[in-house]
């Protein structure tokens, strides 16, 4: 075997070499010069610092002869990095193409060539993120799980309420507030899970399940406000598919206004804030109560006032008809009673007056046959001496004794001769 | 006189005031009907006064419930 060797060329200590070669590095891209590098990250790891095996897009894991770069990004300038990514909701993962900003880096102790992360695209990623939301969102809608759980009926008065939150937290506060401080007594159940972080999908969705196998009118899902990074869990497709398999209605309080997460997309019903969604719980059964016991419950008394008004007014009226009818059969009677006592008092009177007429009528016939007036006359009246009145020669004899009446008075005589008239 | 019905008892009414309104009652049967629709008029008064109480005693009840909110 022949070697092809060029004899003048030195052999090279190991960190010779090295050295060599990053001196070469060096003059091709330049001392730490800073080039943008993009691919898909095969795989991510974080202890302090963050390494990322980053492959061009689209190659499949299958490939042994894909290109790899072995990246990194240092613990100090990785700090910031994260946090603002986290901010936006973003977090590396396997399967993201990224953008990275940084220098050609060999680490001799180890061997490796590699590249020194000292800044990321974040918009870019924010741009593949927002695609990959929209992706599921389509995902979802193809699958017609957009609007499965919106076409659960709703209980009527949905007073067991499933609650998923983070106990403790604003958003829980709030939307436990609500209910509590109504006029209802609604039955709580908590599952406990954490609301952002990687662990959260995977609680949130196990929740979902728990509670839609208890048994409850409405599974809520409760978020206070926070950074697109401490919501991203609710744009997980994990959570989506959890929220449109429960067979219960399950609404949405995540966030504040203008959040819209993959999970209020897939809800019954979604509110703006977990204050807002604990008002809507309590608006539910407040309109249901407001039916079904309010609204009766005023008919009932409008009527029964209706009842009592009404029969108040009757007697009221029938007592009065009974005074003025039987007055007026009084007044009647007595009206009656007078007439006919005027009629016999007018009547009385016409008698009266015939009869004292026809007294004087008679006593003016009778003054005709006075005896004082024919006494007046010169006539007299003769008695015997028991006092009968002399009417024939036979009731006397001669030598009686008679009493003369004349008009003033009285004398006695004695009977002389009789003689009869002729 | 008790009334155990109400419709029975106004309806008996009526006809006492319906027998005033035709001229129908004698002298000698003024007073025995007038006593009659007084002691039905009496005893309705009556039995609405207790209706009203029991009325007044529910109605905060009801209203209580109509006050909810």
């Amino acid at each position: 075997m022949v070697l092809n060797t060029d004899v003048d060329q030195p052999i090279l200590e190991v960190g010779e070499f090295y050295q060599l070669l990053t001196a070469h590095l060096e003059a091709g891209f330049g001392r730490r010069r800073p080039h943008w590098v993009r691919g898909e990250i095969a795989k991510v790891y974080e202890k302090g610092h963050v390494y990322v095996d980053l492959v061009d897009a689209g190659t499949a894991s299958s490939d042994t002869k894909r290109p790899v770069l072995n990246a990194h990004c240092w613990a100090t300038p990785w700090a910031p990095l994260k946090r603002r990514l986290a901010a936006e909701g973003v977090t590396l993962k396997a399967g993201m193409v990224v953008s990275f900003y940084g220098y050609v880096d060999v680490y001799a102790p180890q061997g490796k060539i590699g590249f020194s992360i000292t800044e990321i695209d974040v918009e870019g990623l924010l741009g593949d993120v927002a695609r990959r939301r929209q992706e599921l969102i389509a995902r979802l809608a193809a699958e017609g799980l957009l609007d499965v759980n919106k076409r659960l009926g709703l209980s009527a008065v949905p007073l067991r309420v499933g609650l998923v939150a983070s106990p403790g937290t604003e958003g829980y506060n709030d939307f436990t507030g609500q209910l509590l401080n109504s006029a209802f007594s609604f039955a709580i159940t908590l599952v406990k899970t954490v609301v952002q972080g990687d662990a959260a999908p995977r609680q949130i969705a196990a929740a979902l399940a728990a509670l839609d196998e208890y048994g409850v009118d409405v599974i809520c899902v409760v978020r206070g406000g926070g950074s697109k990074g401490d919501l991203v869990c609710f744009d997980d497709e994990q959570v989506a598919r959890a929220i449109a398999s429960s067979s219960t209605p399950v609404f949405t309080g995540i966030g504040h206004t203008g959040d819209e997460s993959v999970a209020d997309l897939v809800a019954h019903t979604r509110a703006i804030t977990p204050t807002k969604l604990g008002e809507e719980v309590v608006a539910l059964v407040a309109r249901w109560y407001e039916t079904n016991v309010q609204a009766p419950a005023q008919r009932i008394l409008e009527a029964s006032d209706d009842v009592v008004e009404e029969a108040t007014a009757y007697l009221a009226e029938r007592r009065r008809t009974m005074i003025f009818a039987v007055r007026d059969r009084l007044r009647g009677e007595e009206r009656h009673l007078a007439s006919t006592r005027q009629r016999l008092v007018i009547q009385s009177g016409h008698l009266l007056a015939s009869a004292t007429q026809m007294l004087a009528s008679n006593r003016q016939l009778l003054a005709a046959y006075d005896p004082a007036r024919r006494l007046a006359q010169g006539w007299s009246v003769v008695t015997d001496s028991k006092g009968a009145v002399v009417k024939s020669l036979a009731d006397i004899a001669s030598g009686d004794d008679v009493r003369v009446l004349v008009s003033d008075g009285t004398f006695g005589a004695r009977v002389g001769e009789t003689k009869e008239s002729e | 006189m008790s009334v155990s019905d109400w419709n029975e008892a106004a309806g008996e009414l009526n006809a006492i005031v319906a027998s005033f309104d035709e001229g129908e009652v004698s002298v000698d049967d003024l007073f025995t009907k007038l006593e009659r629709a007084t002691a039905i008029i009496e005893s309705l008064e009556e039995r609405l006064a207790l209706t009203k109480a029991k009325v007044d005693e529910l109605t905060p009840r009801i209203a209580r419930v109509i006050d909810d909110e």
